[in-house]
């Protein structure tokens, strides 16, 4: 480089001219709800600074209520519900489709179903949550297919046992095409070489998605599984809020629609952040444990 | 090899199944909306519409509160979008040099807030203590950055060919007029990915609208549309009770349900992501592919 370290200087002072706005933009909302975190441990008063003056410090009194309170195993055990469910049936759909759309004869259709399939995706959670709703609803679309076929012709909208399956099978529904994505993107990479090979040694297509397709998707596989474990503590708040009501709480409501509710609409803003903050932890450490699991089993890990 | 099996009849019939699932609940809404309003009431349509009616879109068009939300929500994507842009390759350039002073503590700088979090309510508060509570900034900076696009963005500026750079500097160009000339031109490709995702992002965006803001002059589209469709089909045929009276007299007449009208909403309020959705055809999946690069 030519001028050397005044060039360096005068390269660096640009730099920063740059990054400045928007690295003082990722303090605020960032870095300073970060420190805000420090208000679990006080008996918060709307309207207060974070340190200094006034401040009451409580320790671990918010932790010690929401930890023996009524709402924490029902939070844990819907939480773990809502996740397992989504693990349980959601997991495999976005492999199996990506598989199905890579065995597609045809390329137009083959882009075509693959288009369709991550069209929801791009729907809003307010629009889909919506659409559910009402066709769920006394009158809907989905509730007189379900008489059609026999069901019990109630609204699905209230009843907590029915809350699991909706929310999975809407979730699926809105992610499976995009999931698969990064799928597909794998399959396309394995060399047609290996194909064509077990062609000539006489495997069908089943045996060569076995053999050879499989097996090339297995680290992503288990990463994507990983992810999806350390997952299991944190929920989609947002659609839940938009699909849930007050008859379906009890297997409805999780971490963040609780806290949405006791301090946002009920002003306690120190519980509801020791609340999130365990539950945050407690997902990290699952996190952690999913992974060191996966390195000590298999060879695969994200760190 | 080359004749159709039963394999592929399998296939072909998992893919079908697959489009008439995801397919289905639009094209329902859709049919409902341009129905005629007895039709819909009865249940008859099923898949194609039955009669047909504007009646729902009028209505809908005539609400000043729909349109407001709509232009909000216009506006509310311009911004973050300028913002999106501007913090993402404003921050992604500098990273990519190599003479970059205090590399680490930007790495980590960066890095923290990706997996580290306050959550709902200390970012609450930051955003009342910053006089943002009830203002529409409220609903754009905070949303104004993302980490993971300054990384995509990095690295795919690393990517581009270094002697481009470097030529241009040593004929005297200095580092900002080199990010705009030379830099900047050549990414269009992953900014396009970026304001994408910014424009679907920020349309689709509630969550903070419904906890930062209670002023309905600002509430974006889908907030309103939150409030009209969570509600029920009576809710939601108060709308009408808003329109002058002889108009109403009109639709009371033709038994126009509140669901249609929730139907013409989602309509309306989807044409937006049907638009961009072809933009994303194009650039999109390239993007996950440069995301999938580790760098």
């Amino acid at each position: 480089m030519i001028g050397g370290m005044k060039r360096d200087t005068k390269d660096n002072i640009q730099y920063y001219l740059l990054m400045a706005v928007p690295l003082f933009t990722i303090f605020l909302f960032s870095y300073l709800p970060l420190f805000g975190i420090v208000i679990a441990f006080q008996d918060y008063v709307a309207g207060k600074p974070f340190f200094g003056e006034g401040v009451t410090w409580v320790g671990f009194k918010w932790f010690r209520e929401f930890v023996s309170s009524y709402y924490f195993p029902r939070i844990l055990r819907n939480t773990l519900l809502l996740n397992g469910m989504n693990l349980l049936f959601g997991f495999c759909v976005p492999i199996l489709f990506a598989l199905v759309v890579n065995e597609i004869r045809g390329t137009k259709f083959k882009k075509f179903t693959q288009t369709v399939s991550y069209l929801p995706y791009f729907l809003s959670a307010v629009i889909v949550a919506g659409m559910i709703v009402n066709f769920i609803s006394n009158d809907g679309i989905i509730t007189r297919l379900l008489q059609a076929l026999g069901f019990s012709a109630k609204s699905l909208n209230a009843d907590p046992n029915a809350f699991p399956w909706i929310y999975t099978l809407t979730t699926i529904w809105k992610s499976f095409g995009w999931s698969s994505i990064i799928y597909l993107s794998t399959i396309t990479a394995i060399d047609p070489g290996l194909y064509e090979a077990a062609s000539v040694d006489g495997a069908g297509r089943l045996r060569k998605i076995w053999h050879i397709t499989l097996p090339a998707m297995r680290a992503l596989i288990v990463i994507q599984l990983i992810l999806s474990i350390g997952n299991m503590l944190s929920s989609n708040t947002d659609l839940i809020l938009l699909l849930y009501n007050s008859s379906t709480y009890k297997t409805a409501d999780v971490i963040g629609t609780y806290v949405y509710r006791e301090s946002l609409m009920g002003g306690k803003f120190s519980y509801g952040t020791a609340s999130g903050l365990l539950m945050s932890i407690l997902s990290f450490v699952l996190t952690w444990t999913a992974n060191g699991i996966s390195r000590k089993t298999t060879e695969f890990s994200m760190w | 090899m080359n004749r159709w099996t039963a394999f592929d009849a399998v296939v072909l019939g998992l893919a079908v199944l697959v489009c008439i699932v995801t397919l289905y609940p639009m094209v329902y809404v859709f049919s409902c909306s341009i129905s005629d309003p007895l039709m819909v009431m009865a249940g008859r349509v099923l898949l194609f519409p039955v009669g047909f009616s504007a009646d729902a879109y009028h209505i809908v068009t005539a609400d000043a509160g729909f349109w407001r939300s709509f232009l909000n929500s216009v506006l509310y994507v311009i911004a973050g979008c300028v913002l999106m842009f501007f913090n993402t390759v404003s921050v992604a350039y500098p990273l990519t040099r190599p003479n970059l002073k205090y590399r680490k503590f930007l790495t980590y700088y960066l890095l923290i807030p990706m997996y580290f979090g306050g959550g709902m309510i200390p970012s609450f508060i930051v955003v009342t203590k910053l006089g943002l509570y009830n203002s529409p900034w409220a609903l754009v900076f905070p949303t104004s950055y993302s980490i993971w696009n300054i990384i995509l963005c990095r690295t795919f500026m690393s990517s581009l060919p270094n002697e481009l750079v470097e030529s241009a500097l040593i004929d005297g160009s200095d580092q900002i007029r080199t990010f705009l000339k030379i830099v900047l031109p050549l990414s269009k490709p992953v900014i396009a990915v970026i304001m994408i995702s910014t424009i679907v992002g920020v349309w689709n965006a509630w969550f903070n609208a419904s906890i930062y803001t209670t002023n309905k002059d600002i509430q974006p589209i889908q907030l309103y549309m939150k409030n009209v469709l969570a509600a029920t089909s009576t809710a939601a045929s108060n709308i009408m009770d808003k329109l002058p009276a002889e108009i109403q007299a009109k639709y009371r007449e033709m038994a126009l349900s509140g669901n249609q009208i929730k139907y013409a909403m989602i309509i309306i309020a989807t044409l937006p992501i049907v638009f961009v959705y072809p933009m994303f055809q194009k650039h999109f999946t390239k993007g996950i592919m440069l995301g999938s690069l580790k760098g």
